[in-house]
């Protein structure tokens, strides 16, 4: 009897422990909270990386997945598993952990490079602007370019914002089309002010000046030439250099004079037509030009013929060379201006009748076309 | 007898019932519809990673129910699909409410930044008015063009906002109006110097 009783005991006791064993087996969690977090955290991580803005595919891909697994998490059925099923929710899990880690590895470098990227674009494009706004400051030729300055600034200032607001695709393209605007105002500028970096116009202008020192000797009185380029006035006597004084221009007087109020500075070859001496002028002294000739007057008629020069825009006159009213002033309305102690002497060395001639560029190394040719080079480097 | 019958009768409603489980139609339906205002709402836009997960959570409904689909009829269970359908919806709906907020808030700040602007421009082409004519105007040609410029600019942030890209709308109007008050204070600077000059009459050139 004892010994049935004891078979009973350890039977029940055997039937017990696989109880107790099967139970404790059969309630492990199929989505261990580790698992769970690990992949919350990749979430985290790729939203802090603005992964869904940057790029979509990506997080799409793994969102798409991890509301899946997520459904497959909050379901009743997967909570608990039998200790001989595997474990498809924890693999699937611990799978979608180690690739969101590559995926926010990549990412972050990828995000890093285009912020480097954003960075040396914008520092480059910069640069470039500044460079350029030097050089056209350099040659007086900031109106050529109309509005592009301004909205290359802005560009500039919103690329800025952009990187950081951390856009950095959004930096980049703002500071692309900085850079297209950079290279537009180069060819606007190379349109404009070409002729200064073409020889048959400067061989032109170097006939023409040596023409009229030619005229000053044979005849052996004064004749004044200008350059533009180089902002120089030189007397000649005789065929022979007197003085050469520094000049201020038009404030667009890089360019060729077209009509009134252009702010240009003729280029041609003219006479003093008048002098006016203290009292005569608002400008110390005034030497008057003959200007419009009947050059200026050909080109004038077929300008506005074809319908370049708008109806009610008069050719202008009233070109002088003369002193300084307000030694504030940087330039003129489209007269050559001089500082007062060099005008003095120059008015006293010329007559009415005294022929001056205005021409672009002397040399084909002048201001401009150095300025024209950085800006090419520059151009090519963007 | 009768117990046979009454166990055969439970055994053939239960196979009724099971053999009759439909997709819940209705509700997929509803969080589609959900998802795509969300979309239309700009929720791809302004809350992105959210209406991800959004999208993410309609795909897991629709493999859910393809899954079931594919079973035998006497095996189908949509209850989880029922389920996804309605996080689907609810969570597509409190997306786009975000979504929509962030969208009015970015708009407004837009059209903020574009009053001010507005402001800083009109106050600039103002003090270009008052540059003197004549021949001391001239140092002030380059900085008309540039307040001219500015003026200009304003549209491109109206067409910034009409296209609902408030981003580069308060960027770019941002820029106009620090760019346009650094051309005031050069404007200014040149009057001041202008006005320590006596004013010249106007004179053709």
């Amino acid at each position: 009897m004892p010994g049935h009783c004891r078979r009973i005991t350890s039977v029940l006791l055997g039937w017990g422990a696989l109880a107790l064993a099967s139970s404790l087996t059969g309630c492990v969690e199929a989505a261990p909270q580790d698992a769970i977090e690990a992949v919350e955290n990749i979430d985290r991580d790729l939203m802090e990386l603005r992964a869904a803005e940057f790029s979509p595919n990506d997080y799409a891909q793994f969102a798409h997945q991890w509301m899946a697994l997520k459904s497959r998490v909050q379901a009743d059925e997967d909570l608990i598993r039998w200790p001989w099923e595997p474990n498809d929710l924890e693999i699937a899990l611990r799978l979608l952990q180690e690739e969101g880690s590559h995926t926010v590895a990549r990412l972050a470098k990828e995000r890093e490079s285009l912020r480097h990227s954003a960075e040396n674009k914008i520092a480059q494009v910069e640069g470039r602007f500044r460079m350029m706004t030097l050089q056209v400051s350099a040659i007086d030729s900031r109106l050529v370019l109309g509005q592009k300055p301004v909205e290359t600034d802005l560009l500039m200032k919103q690329a800025h914002a952009f990187y950081e607001q951390g856009q950095y695709d959004r930096s980049l393209d703002a500071s692309d089309r900085a850079a297209q605007n950079l290279a537009t105002q180069a060819v606007l500028l190379s349109n404009e002010l070409g002729r200064y970096a073409n020889r048959d116009r400067i061989s032109h202008w170097q006939q023409m000046a040596k023409d009229t020192i030619a005229w000053s000797r044979i005849h052996r009185t004064s004749a004044i030439v200008v350059s533009k380029a180089d902002r120089v006035l030189t007397l000649y006597r005789n065929g022979q250099k007197v003085l050469s004084y520094p000049v201020r221009l038009g404030f667009n007087g890089i360019r060729e004079k077209r009509y009134q109020g252009d702010g240009a500075t003729p280029e041609g070859r003219y006479q003093i037509s008048s002098k006016r001496g203290q009292g005569q002028t608002q400008y110390y002294r005034a030497l008057v030009l003959d200007y419009p000739n009947e050059e200026d007057r050909r080109r004038y008629r077929l300008e506005r013929k074809t319908g370049e020069i708008p109806a009610s825009r008069a050719i202008g006159g009233q070109i002088e060379i003369h002193g300084v009213e307000n030694e504030l002033m940087a330039q003129t309305l489209g007269c050559i201006m001089l500082d007062n102690s060099q005008m003095a002497l120059l008015f006293d060395r010329v007559n009415k009748g005294t022929p001056v001639t205005i021409v672009g560029a002397l040399h084909e190394q002048n201001s401009v076309a150095q300025t024209l040719a950085m800006l090419g080079v520059q151009r090519e480097e963007t | 007898m009768n117990t046979r019958s009454t166990i055969l009768a439970v055994m053939c409603a239960l196979l009724m019932l099971t053999a009759c489980a439909k997709p819940p139609t209705e509700q997929i339906l509803a969080a589609e519809k959900a998802v795509t205002e969300a979309q239309q709402s700009g929720a791809s836009t302004y809350v992105a990673d959210e209406y991800a997960k959004v999208e993410g959570t309609l795909a897991a409904l629709k493999k859910e129910v393809s899954d079931q689909d594919g079973k035998l009829a006497l095996f189908r269970d949509y209850g989880k699909a029922e389920q996804l359908a309605t996080t689907a919806k609810s969570e597509a709906e409190r997306v786009k409410a975000g979504a929509t907020k962030k969208k009015e808030e970015a708009k407004a700040a837009a059209v903020q930044a574009q009053q001010v602007a507005q402001e800083a421009v009109t106050a600039t082409l103002a003090l270009v008015a008052k540059a003197p004519t004549g021949k001391d105007r001239a140092a002030l040609e380059s900085i008309k063009a540039d307040a001219e410029a500015l003026k200009a600019s304003l549209n491109q942030v109206q067409m910034a906002i009409d296209t609902a890209d408030y981003p580069a709308a308060q960027t770019k109007a941002k820029a106009i109006q620090e760019k346009s008050q650094a051309v005031s204070r050069e404007i200014e600077t040149a009057l001041a110097k202008i006005g320590k000059g006596k004013p010249s009459a106007a004179k053709k050139t």
